[in-house]
């Protein structure tokens, strides 16, 4: 304990300035065994994805791929046949990637512009606008972040279904359109945290509410939304038990749900492995591409965020 | 379906000192109800969905908790009598304790090891490959990371028990044996969600400004009492947004138990929410799956109302 | 379905505010042969097959066309029962014997006595008893017969040869629930521990086995041990229920039945077969393939599986015979029948006779994936496995001796593997003893009851 003082200077000094740290040292290998931990299944992912399914069990202590192939990924991309496929251990079951991708690029980019642009004006209204009732209603939007997602799922079906819109577009996007609690919750407490000033100013010019909130708010909150639509984006590009209910077609069916069918298709039976682990690379080539684009956007405006 | 609420955001770190900061001014330009027009208009597509997708959905449940209904035919209204052989079912309260010992590993495991990376990052390594590196187990989708581990971590053809067979150790039955199978279940959900949970909490550390340390290192603080009596209770707020939001998400676990042990061996894994499909989908019963669920609501609001203020989440010490 | 007031009153409200039209709208055609109907699947290796004879039969009823839709069993039965609730179900579809009873009761299937009559339809044609299986309590037929699967154990070639034991020898095992019989000496001669003894030589160390003579898939309490120990305890003279078809009294208490799972279970102990707790992860087929078993005792549909392991020589052998020298397998009969809420339903039915005809189920035989209900189909499927040089006689054995027994058929078959599932892993994986199963039999019956 003899480095206390350098302490709080740490952080901000370059490390090449300073000599061996042995407590840097145990701090780097630490994160390194983080790290590792969090990206080595990863290989794993990608040595399965690469093996022959049917020789996977035999090699199931070999690190390297088992019978390398790239059937799996013909699979996934719907450029094998069922008997090559089946042949190969792997499963038989059509898929339409394409089409799937696409659906899933509709699905994610209409709920997230719909739930955070909604969402926010509602945050907005939360934040800065006086009105009778507006903490009891945002205390109720908060409350439906308690309600088990179950408990909604078939009563939603059902009004899907009243609507007519089953296996519609639509009907997928519906529920997650309007807004979501959590984007209302975070955007609310980003508003709360802006300064007012410019807000103020603008309203002794008399501008209108809409304007403020479209030239001014807005504009000023352009991190913290590329925020919130990246998480949002994800987490609906992960989604699954929702759009397996209501988008059966192939006009509806969106990725997660598509690439099902590497799952076992009858019980007691063994998963495509390969296929399913190429198709999980291959649905999270998306997202891994957004997070290298705007990744460190997003970190500074976290980091912009917590520093206000 | 559970990612919803496992997304804490960023953004509430600093909540708690602009509160305080809005609470001193006299809000003399938004005085009483006079926003009420506009404010209708810019709530009213949120309205919508929220009475449309959640309002209703969530009142229609509460009426089906007190009906014997199978979804193929008419809810028959039976009062109390679900909630009265809730109360009498060993599997519900099992359900109560498996699900209590998940949240309590998870919790604990999860915000422990965020908490560390954080504070690694923190002073070692700020740069984004480092933080992407961490975040990747959260781009893959729930039931792929509860699928991959499932298989990693198989008893006799899983990567992970040879690896441990190779350093002499005997195998591991992480999902197969009872002790096992829940606290694996929290190291998957864990893997998923540390690096996420430790950039919140990096955040978080980097809003504490260095004036403070200064001052801590000034007075010779020591890098432990530091960190007990300056960081972490700066950190509060994030902290309490984090434990939070973990704490309801974990609650809610369902995906990596229904397409791993589904509730096995024997009762070990049947968790809450799990059970709750069981009965109402499976058992197609779904007048006593609503009411368990509305139990379940019960139990998660007054979980956040006890969080909330037993650890004074809107208030921050920096104030 | 009756659509619910206030959801119908949210709904027309939704449908004013948002002012979105939804494209399309509901298209109700007549009762008549024509139109698009929609079939559901859940096996994706069958799925060609089934392709094949919807465009077969597209030629010859050029006025219906089939759109066929294959999901997987774990999400299948799901899907079918929401859409059921929602008007969405498909018109025709796979059944399976322990699904079907809860359809019947909530009306949902299209009874087919009419159309049977009519078309005269030959209920004879199918393997004996398949096509009873699929008559309801109310006497009415709700399905017809698709195809069929029995048991029998599936075993490494090569780990048999090392252990000394011919094809012969696997062929005729003998079983008895006191010491396992010779069905026990072949399971102990082919585990083999991490220093190479095998589990009859002296010196065997159970607690660090290499390969168990016996692979395990689970306790089979949710499936009534079809393919765990159905076969042995049945060859006991065992039966599931008082009745099959349309039980109402379990029999889990019967001492034959717990005779058996107590024999079952003390291979674990004996380190004969993996601890029940090994065993959830990856299946059994897969541990099989790895090479980690010698036998797996698993269904004909799981020959696809099987077979398709590189690097494994697999042999079939039939279930072993019992004390009194008979065999036994559960006879398992799936049906396609159509969802009582069908626009179409004479179209259905057009197409349901057609996948139960020769001509439909001839092209399934010839994909040599499973075994066609009808008899004649059977014997071309058998051919086409052997040509891909499989012998799959013992399970089409099990059909011709006639030692088959029926997978039980009963209501609330949802609720009973609910409560058999947790108490026969708990049995299994020796938390409690054999006679506990009396208990959970009686909560069982005691659904039977009211």
């Amino acid at each position: 304990m003899t480095t206390i003082d350098t302490r709080p200077a740490d952080s901000r000094r370059r490390p090449q300035k300073k000599p061996f740290n042995w407590r840097r040292t145990i701090a780097w290998v630490l994160l390194a065994v983080a790290i590792a931990v969090s990206v080595l299944p990863f290989y794993w992912v990608l040595r399965t994805a690469l093996s022959t399914n049917g020789s996977l069990a035999a090699n199931s202590a070999s690190l390297l791929p088992a019978d390398f192939n790239l059937g799996a990924f013909k699979r996934v991309f719907g450029l094998q046949t069922a008997e090559e496929a089946i042949a190969e251990g792997g499963s038989g079951a059509s898929i339409n990637f394409w089409q799937y991708l696409w659906n899933s690029l509709l699905f994610s980019s209409i709920t997230t512009a719909g739930a955070v642009f909604f969402s926010s004006m509602a945050a907005y209204a939360f934040a800065r606008l006086r009105w009778k009732g507006r903490d009891g209603v945002f205390s109720l939007f908060l409350a439906t972040m308690l309600v088990p997602p179950i408990f909604t799922a078939l009563p939603n079906f059902l009004l899907v279904k009243n609507l007519g819109l089953l296996n519609s577009m639509l009907g997928l996007v519906l529920p997650y359109l309007f807004m979501t609690p959590f984007a209302v919750f975070f955007m609310r407490q980003f508003f709360l945290n802006m300064s007012r000033e410019v807000e103020e100013a603008a309203m002794l010019d008399g501008a209108r509410h809409w304007r403020i909130f479209f030239q001014i708010v807005m504009p000023n909150a352009a991190a913290p939304i590329a925020t919130l639509a990246l998480l949002t984006f994800m987490g609906q590009w992960n989604e699954y038990f929702w759009p397996l209910l209501v988008g059966t077609s192939e006009e509806s069916r969106v990725l997660t749900v598509g690439l099902g069918v590497f799952k076992s298709q009858s019980p007691q039976g063994a998963p495509d492995w390969s296929g399913l682990m190429a198709a999980t690379l291959v649905s999270a080539t998306p997202v891994l591409i957004l997070f290298a684009l705007f990744g460190k956007k997003i970190v500074n405006s976290i980091g912009f965020n917590g520093t206000k | 379906m559970t990612t919803l609420t496992k997304q804490p955001g960023p953004g509430l770190s600093a909540g708690g000192p602009q509160k305080s900061r809005r609470r001193g001014k006299p809000a003399a330009d938004f005085r009483g109800t006079g926003d009420l027009k506009i404010a209708l208009l810019f709530i009213a597509p949120a309205m919508l969905g929220f009475v449309l997708f959640y309002l209703v959905p969530t009142i229609r449940g509460i009426y089906l908790s007190f009906t014997e209904y199978s979804i193929l035919g008419d809810p028959e209204w039976i009062g109390t009598r679900n909630y009265e052989r809730i109360a009498k079912d060993p599997l519900f309260w099992n359900a109560l304790g498996v699900t209590s010992q998940y949240v309590l590993i998870n919790i604990v495991l999860q915000t422990a090891l965020a908490l560390g990376l954080a504070i690694l990052m923190h002073r070692v390594a700020k740069s984004t490959i480092v933080r992407g590196a961490l975040l990747m187990p959260y781009l893959m989708a729930n039931v792929i990371a509860a699928l991959l581990w499932f298989w990693m971590l198989d008893y006799q053809i899983g990567i992970v028990n040879q690896l441990i067979e190779w350093t002499g150790l005997p195998r591991v039955a992480f999902f197969g044996s009872e002790q096992w199978a829940i606290p694996t279940q929290a190291l998957i959900n864990t893997w998923r969600h540390m690096g996420y949970t430790a950039l919140l909490i990096f955040a978080g550390l980097q809003a504490i400004p260095h004036s403070v340390y200064e001052a801590a290192s000034i007075d010779g603080s020591k890098a432990i009492s530091t960190f007990w009596r300056i960081t972490l209770p700066l950190l509060r707020p994030v902290l309490v947004l984090v434990l939070v939001v973990t704490v309801i998400g974990s609650f809610q676990v369902f995906d990596t138990v229904a397409v791993t042990t589904a509730g096995g061996p024997v009762n070990a894994t049947r968790v809450l929410q799990f059970y709750i499909y069981q009965r109402a989908f499976n058992e197609q019963d779904f007048g006593y799956g609503s009411a368990l669920a509305v139990i379940l609501f019960l139990i998660l609001a007054l979980v956040a109302f006890i969080q909330m203020k037993s650890l004074r989440g809107n208030q921050s010490d920096l104030d | 379905m009756n659509t619910k007031k206030a959801i119908g009153a949210v709904a027309v409200a939704a449908a004013a505010a948002l002012a979105l039209s939804a494209c399309g709208g509901g298209s109700t055609g007549g009762d008549s042969a024509k139109g698009e109907i929609s079939y559901w699947l859940w096996d994706a290796n069958q799925l060609p097959a089934y392709q094949q004879c919807a465009t077969d039969f597209q030629k010859t009823h050029p006025d219906i066309k089939v759109k066929i839709t294959q999901t997987g069993w774990d999400d299948y039965w799901g899907k079918i029962t929401n859409g059921m609730a929602a008007g969405t179900a498909p018109d025709v579809f796979t059944n399976h014997l322990a699904k079907y009873p809860d359809f019947i009761k909530t009306k949902q299937l299209v009874a087919l006595d009419d159309a049977v009559a009519n078309d005269k339809v030959d209920l004879s044609q199918y393997n004996e008893g398949l096509a009873d299986l699929w008559v309801g309590q109310d006497g009415k037929r709700y399905g017809l017969p698709k195809d069929w699967d029995t048991v029998a154990l599936f075993y490494n070639k090569k780990m048999a040869a090392d252990a000394g034991l011919t094809a012969e020898q696997m062929a005729s095992l003998k079983w008895n629930p006191q010491d396992g019989g010779s069905y026990e000496k072949a399971i102990a001669r082919l585990t083999v521990d991490k220093n190479g003894k095998r589990g009859d030589e002296p010196g065997f160390d159970k607690n660090n086995v290499a390969v168990y003579g016996l692979g395990l898939g689970g306790s089979g309490g949710e499936n009534a041990g079809q393919t765990e120990w159905s076969f042995l305890a049945a060859s006991l003279g065992w039966t599931t229920t008082d009745k099959n078809p349309w039980g109402t009294h379990y029999n889990y208490d019967d001492k034959r039945v717990q005779d058996t799972i107590a024999w079952w279970a003390s291979l674990a102990q004996k380190g004969y077969m993996p601890k029940l707790e090994a065993t959830v992860g990856a299946n059994a087929a897969d541990s099989f393939g790895a090479g980690k078993a010698a036998i797996n005792s698993h269904g004909s549909w799981m020959i696809g599986q099987y077979t398709g392991y590189k690097g494994i020589d697999v042999g079939i052998a039939p279930t072993p015979q019992g004390p009194e020298g008979q065999r036994a397998s559960m006879f398992n009969g799936l049906a396609d029948s159509i969802w009582a809420g069908t626009k179409k339903k004479d179209a259905a039915v057009k197409w349901v006779e057609y996948l139960a005809s020769a001509a439909c189920q001839d092209v399934v035989a010839a994909k040599a994936v499973v075994f066609p209900a009808i008899k004649g189909s059977s014997d071309k499927a058998a051919a086409a496995f052997k040509a891909k040089g499989v012998d799959v006689s013992a399970f089409t054995q099990h059909v011709k001796d006639k030692t088959t027994f029926m997978l039980p058929i009963t209501d609330n078959a949802a609720k009973v593997a609910g409560i058999m599932k947790p108490a026969m892993d708990a049995v299994v994986t020796g938390k409690a003893p054999a006679s506990s199963l009396s208990a959970a039999n009686e909560q069982v019956n005691s659904l039977f009851a009211k």
